[in-house]
């Protein structure tokens, strides 16, 4: 049991971070960002490319695929979020989808569905947690988050992320004020597609990753992690992630293992965010509507 | 006076006019369809029905999202839940054809009340999300209860004698097809039809009007789960096994994707989209490898992952330049056929 709730906690570093990246988003854009997890598979494959298949030295691979998944980023706000801006959220929200396949798509078509193994940042054994055995990839990770959650709150408090948040409260106003829409759309879109790259950068080495590795099975619990944390709060998002983590490790242990139910990771997230958006839809950290 | 009478005289020609349009248009299709069905053999029927099912989803998800505005992306639970029920009662209880679809629909009707029942609560985006885990659920949980649904062996749903060759079995597809666009007709033409507009537009102000919005709205996802879960009682007897591995994440998204590549509420967009969908996959990888130059780079490998990419970039493409997609690139060719009928469409 011990072993599962420290297992959580550092699963849900990942949902944390992607989680942060989501939040961004939604502040500044009231969109649900659904190719968060993809900014990471894309970053994750560069490296990989990079670093095992060309034998370039490890931070090289870092920066380059830092750098594809902001360039993504920046593709995609050009190409898919400017000419969208005007239509309906749910529309914005099916290209999102969009674009999360079509990057799946496209690493399937160049890199075959195969399984790959990341080297990790730092090598060496396991440590023993509450008698789980966690990886220091995985402290790493913990780590990153924490640092990358406050930094993007500190973000929030200066000029620009304040400029941001005008953007996103009223563009007009925004720009009357000298604040370009544009540049803020650029600007944050390159930003949450570097945070996805970190997250995927940190976590294709934990275990062995094929394409579409941080949508499918990390994209839900990260909106769940967003959801419960407020949505709009970054140490929500940090929270929240560490907290669906865990509730979902909990879940596996007491209806996978001990009621044999299947899907139980699924079925314990499901169930949170259902319960979370019935009881208290703004979250622990949320403002009222 | 004079002018009153010559544009009734105008409207009545226009009318004709688009009666003729009309049947052309129907005959055509009908042509479209017999063709390939009468003389491509078993494996163009099998692809026919592939083509019906998938259109019917489409149709089902266009009730829900085209007519009640409600965005799902967890469709795979309900046409799933209506497989695995299609497939339960043909071969544990050994239940005829008719019984299996009705359960599955029956089955598809109340799954998706409940997730209704959330939606009432749970609105725009956060309801996407909710779909979108409820569906990962269904897949994971449900669909891999191994009482109910054999585990990976999957469920089996034996053809009954009278639907046994798949020509048949396509026809059965196809005139449920029709059964499914006559109701989607008269749906968008009555006064139902004109509720869930209002509610799509502003619950609100539908409220004001005295349209009872949780009504229409638990309607609306009722209707779709019950066609949906139509549909997947189809796909079973289609396929004869039903597994958790048919009714994927993936398979969810691409069918939202094919309704919008359709066009919200445009029934032929939507059945042509789908179709096109359906299709593709099965099609494309022979078609190209069998040509007779290849380009270099490219081998039969690659031919299997290109139909998703191919979607994808449909779907973009629509988005950015055509939003009301196919219905949209329809419209000079369908405008003066359905003008003069058109109900509660906008």
């Amino acid at each position: 049991m011990g072993a599962f709730f420290a297992l959580g906690l550092f699963q849900g570093a990942v949902y944390g971070l992607l989680a942060v990246g989501i939040v961004l988003v939604y502040k500044a854009k009231r969109v649900f960002n659904f190719a968060q997890g993809e900014f990471g598979g894309v970053a994750a494959f560069c490296a990989f490319y990079l670093t095992v298949s060309l034998g370039l030295p490890y931070w090289i691979g870092v920066v380059g695929g830092l750098a594809a998944a902001v360039a993504m980023g920046l593709a995609v706000e050009r190409v898919i979020v400017r000419p969208l801006e005007s239509s309906s959220r749910t529309i914005m929200l099916v290209a999102l989808v969009g674009v999360a396949l079509f990057a799946i798509a496209v690493t399937v078509l160049v890199a075959r569905p195969i399984p790959r193994v990341m080297p990790p940042i730092v090598e060496g054994g396991t440590v023993d947690i509450l008698g789980a055995a966690i990886l220091p990839q995985q402290l790493i990770l913990l780590a990153v988050l924490a640092v990358l959650a406050a930094a993007m709150a500190w973000f929030f408090r200066t000029d620009l992320g304040l400029a941001v948040l005008a953007s996103s409260q009223d563009l007009r106003a925004a720009q009357v004020v000298g604040i370009g829409p544009t540049a803020v759309s650029r600007l944050v879109w390159g930003m949450a597609a570097l945070l996805g790259g970190v997250a995927g950068l940190l976590y294709a080495p934990v275990g062995i990753f094929t394409p579409g590795f941080m949508t499918f099975t990390m994209l839900v619990p990260a909106f769940a992690a967003a959801v419960l944390g407020g949505m709009t709060s970054l140490p929500g998002a940090f929270i929240g992630g560490l907290a669906i983590g865990v509730v979902q490790n909990l879940g596996i242990y007491l209806l996978g293992q001990q009621l044999a139910v299947p899907g139980a990771a699924e079925l314990s997230v499901f169930a949170l965010l259902v319960l979370v958006l019935l009881i208290r839809p703004q979250g622990l950290f949320g403002k009222e509507a | 006076m004079a002018t009153a009478t010559l544009v009734l005289t105008r409207v009545r020609i226009r009318g004709r006019i688009g009666l003729v349009l009309r049947v052309a248009l129907v005959l055509a299709a009908l042509a479209l369809v017999a063709y390939p069905l009468l003389y491509g053999g078993d494996v163009w029927a099998q692809r026919i029905s592939r083509a019906a099912i998938y259109a019917i989803i489409g149709l089902s998800i266009n009730t829900l999202t085209g007519h009640a505005g409600q965005i799902s992306l967890g469709h795979q639970a309900f046409v799933g839940i209506g497989a695995f029920f299609a497939a339960f009662t043909a071969s544990r209880l050994g239940a005829p054809l008719g019984f299996g679809l009705a359960a599955a629909a029956l089955a598809g009707t109340v799954t998706a009340l409940l997730v209704g029942m959330v939606a009432l609560r749970v609105t725009g985006l956060y309801l996407a999300l909710v779909t979108l885990a409820f569906g990962l659920t269904a897949e994971t949980t449900i669909f891999n209860w191994r009482e109910f649904t054999g585990g990976g062996a999957g469920a089996f749903a034996p053809r009954p004698a009278l639907v046994e060759t798949d020509f048949a079995y396509a026809v059965l597809c196809l005139g449920v097809l029709a059964l499914v666009l006559y109701a989607d007709w008269r749906l968008v033409s009555t006064k139902a039809g004109r509720a869930l507009a209002a509610v799509r537009n502003d619950e609100d102000i539908a409220a004001t009007l005295g349209v009872n919005v949780t009504g229409y709205k638990l309607g609306a996802f009722c209707l779709s789960g019950l066609i949906a879960g139509l549909a997947g009682g189809l796909f079973a007897y289609w396929n004869q096994v039903v597994q958790a591995l048919d009714f994927e994440f993936q398979v969810a998204l691409v069918w939202v994707l094919m309704t919008v590549v359709g066009g919200l509420r445009s029934r032929l967009g939507v059945v042509i989209a789908s179709s096109f969908f359906a299709l593709l996959p099965l099609t494309l990888p022979n078609f190209l490898s069998g040509l007779p130059w290849q380009p270099p780079f490219l081998n039969e490998a690659v031919y299997h992952v290109l139909p998703p990419f191919i979607v994808v970039v449909m779907l973009l493409v629509v988005l950015r330049f055509f939003p009301g997609g196919l219905g949209q690139l329809l419209a000079p060719v369908t405008g003066p056929a359905t003008r003069g009928s058109k109900g509660a469409r906008r």
